[in-house]
């Protein structure tokens, strides 16, 4: 794993030297024995090795914002919760006519907000470390999963493209004088006025779309091949089947276990 | 001449490997449902990663893995093409009227919108598809995929059962999809997270509790205050787009030519409906012309 | 020119139809009734039709991208290589292959974005996609990828995003994406629109090289291009049916059988400027006047989430100014128009005038007034600005609701009907009233838009592109209706790549060069 990669830059290289199935079916693995073990030592673990690794891959500026977008208000919402409101808690630190502090809560807010956050941040820095292009390329050798990376490669092109069509429409139309005030009614107005031409534009261009994707063969349902070459080796299969053995063996244990 | 023949075979019937998968898949997901709340209160405070949250977890996610790969293979290119669309909307639109309309998370109006023009399997192949994309960005939306399936396929048969026909009849079927996708998602928001994902609907779960509820309960109580409305403003939103689409554009959907999912047939009565529809959202934007 | 007459059709045509009926699910009349075509090998055929005259239908039809019994139904036959296929519109008709038709017969419809699979990350891919999908091995496909970029120059464009390409650049990728299986026929709609003019001898070149490979080349328009005039055969649609047909000469202008609705680019009719010019041009303030506007866009963000970008795709260093201190009066009664080719930054211009854009420096006065305050939505009561996509601006169910949208608050109800009236009827609609805008012929569309503009009578009227996707019939119409509006009293400045319209219909020409305005 640490050959010499000449000529090429250190971080991207080395990372594009993984298979995004490996890189996939590692955060997977990790995000699932995290859930099963429900240690807090794990879940700290692991949120300090994800920063770690993304600060060193340089994703953590994207990553961080993310994942605190997410984390935040789960976090606040939780604590408030448990916090306060916790009926089956016992060892009562403070109280407010309905609302009791207790130790049994915010231990079980402070252990579900740590596991979160553990998963939370080991499939974000999957999601903003992978080469889209290659997961779909990895992903496109068969059928069913052809699909789904077309699904998702396509909606994130889209995103951007109609985000930019929706701004169009709305200068297009301010420049006819429609002016949007602040009462609900003129928004919901505006709504209409903006969604009508947005939707119609994206479902003829769809069809368009549809009919150009099957005259080049989107339909086919025998073998397909990858013009874009994906970095895999024996090794990377042994640890994939590996990393997802554990993770059954980590469910299936945890579910087996007689219950709390 | 060699070349390879020019013409499909005449017609195909989905296999019944695919009908086993699908009702697998839905036998998943209410099997684990049942499964949870039968279980529920002796494990709610057992702590975190408990046997619950990963049988929520499995059985949803395998559910919704179940449906898709049953029914992606069978969507013609016209449907999958529009499926990113479909969930590029989720989020704009949302976006919009999220910003606009508070109080609720309208993130499912590219789904229904699906489920109206092309049948309940593309609405619910979407509904997931949307929540694994999604979880790209935002992993905790992942376990709700099978209730986004569950949204997509209702809001199908509400369509193909004539629903969308009479404008009336749109809200009230969202209403009761949001109805019974609450109920369904409320015990991944419980089990798998303890809790909801923001603060204000943790506010109102914090008060079902402070009343003595269990967790399930307030969060499923909340979420019966939440999804019906949300749900309701969605399949409103939906059928004004529908109706405001030219007959062109919605006539190349075989599902709406088959099942008449839209009022009139003929011109007339079509743009009649389109005109209650458009007045009736629109209030008082257009005082004129208002034949409802 | 006819050079493509030298390659004989051998044995019969390689695609030929014989279209009795086609109508469209719902539709009271058929789109296409009577129409027999049929192409041998190497034969360039230009398909000329005005605005919904069926040609994009025919060209569908022929490619596979409009199998009947999906949206529609046929009565009649098609023909390709040989193998016939015969359809009445009952249940028991053939249902086409897409992929394998796709693979004898490219298409290449008007827009050539809606093409993109959206899956691939670069111009080599996308190019590749069709043949990944049919299974072909890496080293065959990295043969014809390499093969198919030399014959459309896409070699340097391999590694770019498709989505960062120019419209022509995007419009020889459509065609690449067409043809990369090697199909014997290519038919391509409006392959000229809102190409300039390097763009459009790129293409010609292109067309020359196919035809000499032996690929039967066909060509839908609503303008007689050049390049047409070297066509075998043309066949004039009109109303879903064949008008005419036979050589260019045989059908050409001079024989009164090609309708008037069908432009002819290129020509002559860049003669002598025929408008009038104001008499009262200097007294008065000028109705619109920019001092010393510069503009750049911002950088352009970080590229997106997980798209990484290729080292050698780096980006510009520093905004490049797309306008530099450029200043223009516009006097009321006066047609400017702004020439430049494709990307100068004509649109960009534009929407400093109502404000949609802001300028970094310097200024922008309409009617005396500066308007860098002022909403976007109030500037508009006295700046009309008409965009390239009709379809952006329109949102109404029907012609009339569209036109008179806003007008109530501006005239009031009594003047608003006049005046939607009377901006129908000055671009030909006034029959249309009640039918949905997205519904009508492209052409008719830009001139609805046209018309919303218009029956807001502005002080100024901003057309960006107003040519485009406009017939012979609809460039009448745009014609006397800007200059009425200018006879009114309207400043009128309208963007164009083309010269010749610009040459006839403004009083002054400016070009846009480097982001400088000079006097062309």
């Amino acid at each position: 794993m640490t050959a010499s990669s000449a000529g090429r830059t250190g971080q991207p290289a080395r990372r594009e030297r993984l298979n995004p199935l490996t890189s996939l079916a590692a955060a997977a693995a990790t995000a699932a024995i995290t859930t099963a073990a429900g240690s807090w030592q794990l879940s700290l673990t692991v949120i300090a090795a994800c920063l770690g690794l993304s600060v060193a891959g340089g994703t953590s500026r994207r990553v961080l914002p993310a994942a605190a977008a997410v984390l935040v208000p789960f976090a606040l919402s939780l604590l408030v919760l448990h916090g306060l409101f916790f009926p089956e808690g016992r060892t009562v630190l403070a109280e407010w006519g309905p609302a009791r502090i207790t130790a049994e809560g915010l231990h079980f807010a402070g252990q579900r907000i740590l596991q979160l956050a553990a998963v939370v941040l080991a499939l974000l820095l999957f999601s903003f470390s992978v080469s889209v292009p290659d997961l779909v390329a990895a992903l496109s050798a068969r059928g069913v999963q052809g699909r789904f990376a077309f699904v998702l490669a396509s909606t994130l092109t889209l995103l951007p493209a109609i985000a930019g069509r929706a701004r169009r429409i709305r200068q297009a139309q301010e420049s006819r004088g429609l002016v949007i005030s602040r009462n609900l009614v003129s928004r919901v107005g505006a709504f209409r006025l903006q969604a009508v031409p947005l939707v119609l534009s994206l479902i003829e261009d769809a069809g368009t779309r549809a009919a150009a994707l099957e005259a080049r063969g989107l339909g086919n349902s025998g073998p397909r091949t990858s013009y874009r070459e994906v970095p895999d080796s024996g090794q990377q299969r042994t640890a994939r089947a590996v990393l997802v053995l554990a993770a059954l063996a980590a469910v299936v244990l945890r579910v087996v276990q007689p219950g709390a | 001449m060699s070349s390879p023949s020019l013409t499909l075979p005449s017609q195909e019937r989905p296999a019944a490997r695919r009908r086993l998968l699908e009702i697998l898949g839905a036998l998943a997901i209410a099997a684990t449902y049942v499964y949870l709340v039968l279980n529920q209160p002796a494990d709610i405070t057992g702590g975190p990663g408990s046997a619950s949250a990963l049988i929520a977890l499995t059985g949803f996610l395998a559910g919704a893995v179940l449906l898709i790969v049953a029914v992606l293979p069978t969507l013609p290119a016209s449907t999958l093409v529009l499926i990113p669309v479909a969930l590029v909307l989720n989020i704009v639109l949302g976006q919009f009227v999220g910003s606009t309309l508070v109080p609720f998370y309208l993130d499912a109006i590219g789904t229904v919108l699906i489920a109206v023009l092309a049948g309940p399997a593309a609405g619910a192949a979407t509904g997931a598809l949307g929540s694994i994309v999604w979880s790209f960005f935002n992993p905790t939306v992942l376990p709700f995929a099978a209730g986004a399936a569950l949204i997509g396929c209702l809001a199908g048969l509400a369509a193909r059962y004539g629903l969308f026909r009479r404008f009336y009849l749109a809200p009230v079927a969202g209403f009761v999809t949001g109805i019974i996708a609450g109920v369904v998602s409320a015990p991944v928001a419980a089990f798998v997270y303890g809790g909801t994902s923001g603060v204000a609907t943790g506010a109102i779960v914090s008060a079902f509790r402070a009343m003595g509820d269990t967790l399930l309960a307030a969060i499923t109580k909340q979420a019966l205050i939440s999804d019906p409305m949300d749900k309701a403003i969605v399949f409103t939103i939906v059928a004004i787009l529908v109706y405001a689409l030219p007959r062109r554009a919605r006539q190349q959907f075989p599902f709406i030519r088959r099942y008449r999912v839209l009022a009139g047939n003929g011109k007339a009565a079509d743009t009649q409906a389109g005109a209650a529809v458009e007045d009736t959202a629109q209030g008082t934007a257009h005082g004129s012309a208002r034949n409802g | 020119m006819a050079a493509a007459g030298l390659a004989v059709p051998t044995d019969g045509p390689v695609l030929a139809a014989g279209i009795r009926q086609f109508t469209f699910h719902d539709a009271q009349a058929p789109a296409l009734r009577n129409v027999a075509v049929s192409f041998a090998p190497g034969s360039f055929t230009a398909v000329l039709g005005a605005s919904g005259s069926g040609k994009s239908t025919l060209g569908r039809l022929l490619a596979g991208w409009l199998p009947p019994g999906g949206q529609g139904t046929l009565a009649g036959f098609l023909e390709l290589s040989g193998a016939r296929l015969e359809f009445d519109g009952g249940s028991r008709d053939p249902r086409i292959d897409p992929a394998q038709w796709g693979r004898q017969v490219g298409y290449v419809p008007q827009d050539p974005a809606a093409v993109l699979s959206t899956v691939r990350a670069t111009v080599a891919e996308e190019l590749a996609f069709g043949l990944e999908n049919a299974g072909t091995e890496r080293g065959d496909m990295k043969a014809a990828v390499e093969h198919t970029a030399g014959l459309l120059g896409l070699r340097s464009q391999l590694d770019q995003d498709p989505a960062r390409l120019s419209g022509g650049q995007l419009r020889r990728l459509a065609i690449g994406c067409a043809i990369i299986p090697g199909p014997p026929v290519l038919v391509m709609d409006e392959p000229f629109a809102s190409l300039d003019a390097a763009g459009t001898t790129e293409l010609a070149t292109l067309v020359r090289d196919l035809l000499k490979r032996g690929t039967a080349v066909v060509i839908l328009s609503q303008a007689v291009d050049p390049l047409l005039m070297e066509a075998d055969a043309w066949v004039v649609l009109s109303g879903g049916t064949v008008a005419a047909g036979g050589s260019p000469a045989g059908v050409g202008h001079h024989s009164g059988l090609l309708p008037r609705a069908i432009r002819r680019l290129g020509g002559v009719e860049a003669a002598a400027p025929s408008v009038p010019r104001p008499a009262e041009r200097q007294s008065g303030p000028p109705a619109l006047q920019l001092r010393g506007v510069s503009f750049a866009y911002p950088a352009s963000p970080a590229s997106r989430m997980k798209r990484r970008k290729s080292p050698q795709a780096g980006e510009l260093n520093g905004p490049a100014l797309v306008l530099q201190d450029v200043s223009l009066a516009v006097h009321p009664g006066e047609i400017v128009a702004v020439t430049g080719p494709n990307g100068a930054g004509k649109s960009t211009l534009l929407r400093h005038f109502n404000g949609l854009l802001r300028p970094a420096t310097g200024s922008v006065a309409v009617c005396g007034a500066d308007i860098a305050k002022a909403p976007v939505g109030k500037t508009a009561a006295s700046v009309g600005l008409l965009f390239q996509q009709p379809r952006d601006q329109l949102f109404e169910r029907t012609v009339l609701r569209e036109v008179r949208f806003g007008l109530d608050r501006l005239v009031g109800p009594a003047m608003a009907a006049h005046h939607a009236a009377a901006a129908l009827r000055a671009v030909g609609l006034g029959d249309a009233a009640e039918e949905h805008p997205a519904e009508l012929p492209a052409s008719a569309q830009r001139l609805l838009a046209l018309a919303t503009v218009l029956a807001r009578r502005p002080a100024i009227l901003a057309l960006d592109e107003p040519t485009v996707a406009l017939d012979g019939d609809g460039l009448a119409l745009l014609d006397a209706a800007v200059r009425s509006a200018a006879a009114g009293g309207a400043a009128v400045v309208l963007v164009t790549h083309e010269l010749g319209y610009a040459r006839s219909a403004a009083h002054r020409i400016l070009a846009l060069d480097g982001g400088r305005l000079v006097p062309a």
